[in-house]
């Protein structure tokens, strides 16, 4: 809260309402102070915030219900406690659907009155509390991302500038070099900080799946909707819609993802009435978009309506300069996490990790170091214990001497789909598998589509 | 410690000892009693606390003599649905109420010992009150408020040594009868 001292203001025309709970909770430690009108309130309120406002629904001018709707737009954070008379308990429940916190019968139970307000400071001391992690968690994500280099400086200046505007954002960027991360930090800076940042992991999914997860449905809409269920876009309502792998769309829902996104409502599987939904969104992926929507695989009026700002993340090789930083970054959370007296890398260690090209990027990057401890319990860290064979590999060349099963599967994967020039559909049926796995299995081994 | 209305005079008589063995200090029963009936309320059933307060006022008491009216009606603030009592903050007159402090009021058994000590309890909280103080903290000083009965329960019939040294009355008094009713 503002203070350590809860703050409340009482809006009240009548003076002895206004007296006696100033009294009392003056009594019982807050800051208090009173207003005679819904102005007058609205005038303090511009000085300075309360933590709770508490406001008599029947006054004269500006009722409480309006006084309400307005300090819902100067100050979010602010619970609304509405009085009412036995007689207009129906007034009371629409405020509540307006967004108050709870409502007071006059005259107040003193028991109930004083838990009801204590309960709505504590609403907004948890609030508080939620935002702040939400900025530590954005700025700890920022401490992840940070290299010292250049692109990376410059990555983080676009995510500045667009985090608190609401504009659709694409990010583009190898597998492993943190695109939800940069998606996460935009949320956690935007005004929708308050509300669910939703990922959706479009790749993951077969069409008909992938449709019900985006739009929900209604029960009886396909053979095991046993009941109505809301989809993402539903869920992201007042907060981030992550449209990780947009690229993997199919044509069908692509249409459906457009009609939604433009007219900001969504008509659930089965169902025929549009609910109005009302988020921001931001997509992601590893294909060369433009290159799909002139093979015709992907939409070019989707296309426009998702790539309006784009922030490209470059690949760990083309920022070397950041390999020892987040190297050493996650060597010291490793190591502190498992207990390890790490010293750090050796010099070969070095040398090996800067010329090898992490075709997984980051998260290829952190895996290794992870790894790396694991073996080595003490002192630095030697090339031996690095899950890194060969080096200068491009990341499509096998390691013919790992003799692992999974090696084995990711140099026939490879194969497989040089021999069908990366046709997933075609590959998927040569392998024996579905297009799912196969992307599944693409994504583990850090395959990718040469663009 | 004046009657209000029809309060057991064997009540006051108990109150008085305990507070006299509680504060060191010279508490009186006077001798005439109050009709509550101006402060009722027709259509709430119950006593304005306020109108009590003014009715203990007149005329005004000597200097440094505080009024404390003891009443079994149920007593009410017009914002609120009722109070255990009311103080007039550094004023000269309280009123408390057992109506709602008996435990019978909650459906429990009659038990006069939790009456006695409950009225003590709220009477010292008055009182403090009417001494300047507001609400404390301290969960078992007697000027934490409480709003049910059985919070009532949980305090000491003591102040802690913050509220005891705001208005000025022996510590070691309150300290070790604190400690004789912990104990206890």
């Amino acid at each position: 809260m503002s203070a350590t001292v809860p703050s409340l203001l009482i809006v009240d025309d009548e003076l002895h309402v206004r007296e006696s709970l100033s009294r009392w909770f003056l009594e019982d430690g807050y800051g208090v102070e009173t207003a005679a009108s819904g102005k007058d309130a609205l005038a303090l309120l511009g000085r300075r915030r309360f933590d709770v406002v508490i406001t008599d629904i029947k006054m004269p001018g500006m009722d409480g219900l309006d006084l309400l709707k307005r300090i819902r737009e100067v100050d979010p954070k602010a619970s609304i406690i509405l009085i009412t008379a036995y007689a207009s308990v129906n007034t009371a429940v629409e405020g509540l659907k307006s967004g108050a916190y709870d409502y007071l019968v006059k005259p107040f139970d003193p028991e109930e009155l004083s838990r009801v307000v204590e309960k709505a400071c504590e609403h907004v001391r948890l609030k508080e509390e939620n935002i702040a992690l939400k900025r530590r968690l954005a700025t700890a994500g920022r401490e992840l991302v940070v290299g010292e280099s250049p692109r990376m400086k410059r990555v983080l200046e676009l995510v500045d500038s667009v985090a608190p505007t609401d504009t659709t954002v694409m990010i583009r960027g190898e597998s492993g070099t943190g695109k939800e991360l940069i998606a996460r930090m935009i949320h956690a800076e935007s005004p929708r900080a308050f509300g669910p940042m939703v990922a959706v992991n479009c790749g993951a999914l077969p069409e008909g799946i992938l449709e019900s997860e985006l739009f929900g449905h209604e029960k009886g809409a396909f053979t095991g909707a046993t009941g109505r269920r809301k989809g993402k876009l539903e869920l992201a309502d007042g907060g981030t819609l992550f449209l990780d792998e947009i690229g993997e769309i199919p044509p069908k829902v692509q249409v459906e993802l457009l009609r939604a996104l433009e007219d900001k409502q969504v008509v659930r599987v089965g169902g025929t009435q549009p609910v109005p939904v009302d988020f921001r969104v931001i997509c992601a992926t590893n294909r060369d978009l433009e290159q799909a929507v002139r093979e015709g695989t992907f939409r070019e009026d989707l296309y426009y309506r998702i790539a309006v700002f784009r922030i490209d993340l470059p690949p760990l090789r083309k920022r070397p300069e950041d390999i020892m930083p987040i190297s050493e970054h996650y060597l010291k959370r490793f190591s502190e996490a498992m207990g390890r007296r790490v010293t750090g890398f050796s010099r070969e260690a070095r040398e090996l990790m800067l010329t090898y090209n992490w075709p997984g990027n980051i998260r290829e990057l952190v895996n290794a170091v992870e790894r790396a401890l694991v073996v080595c319990e003490e002192g630095e860290i030697r090339p031996e214990y690095l899950p890194i064979r060969e080096r200068r590999g491009d990341g499509s060349a096998g390691q013919e001497d790992d003799l692992s099963l999974q090696a084995m599967e990711r140099r026939h994967i490879l194969k497989v789909l040089k021999r069908c020039q990366f046709n997933i559909t075609h590959a998927a049926r040569l392998l024996g598998i579905d297009r799912v796995t196969l992307y599944n299995k693409m994504r583990k081994y850090g395959i990718e589509r040469p663009s | 410690m004046v009657r209000v209305g029809t309060a057991v005079p064997s009540m006051l008589r108990v109150l008085r000892e305990d507070l006299v063995r509680t504060l060191a200090h010279a508490v009186w029963v006077a001798d005439r009693s109050i009709n509550p009936s101006p402060a009722f309320d027709p259509h709430r059933q119950q006593y304005n606390a306020i109108t009590l307060l003014v009715m203990l006022n007149d005329p005004p008491p000597p200097p440094d003599v505080a009024r404390i009216g003891v009443t079994d009606v149920d007593l009410f603030l017009p914002v609120f649905t009722h109070v255990f009592g009311e103080a007039q903050l550094e004023g000269t007159a309280a009123v408390v109420s057992c109506h709602r402090l008996r435990p019978q009021f909650g459906g429990d058994p009659l038990d006069q010992a939790v009456l006695r000590s409950r009225l003590l309890r709220e009477t010292l909280h008055e009182l403090g009150h009417v001494l300047g103080l507001t609400h404390c903290r301290v969960s078992w000083c007697a000027m934490a408020p409480s709003r049910l009965p059985e919070e009532v329960d949980l305090k000491d019939a003591a102040f802690c040594d913050r509220c005891s040294e705001r208005i000025g009355v022996p510590l070691d008094g309150f300290r070790s009868m604190a400690v004789h009713e912990r104990e206890e």
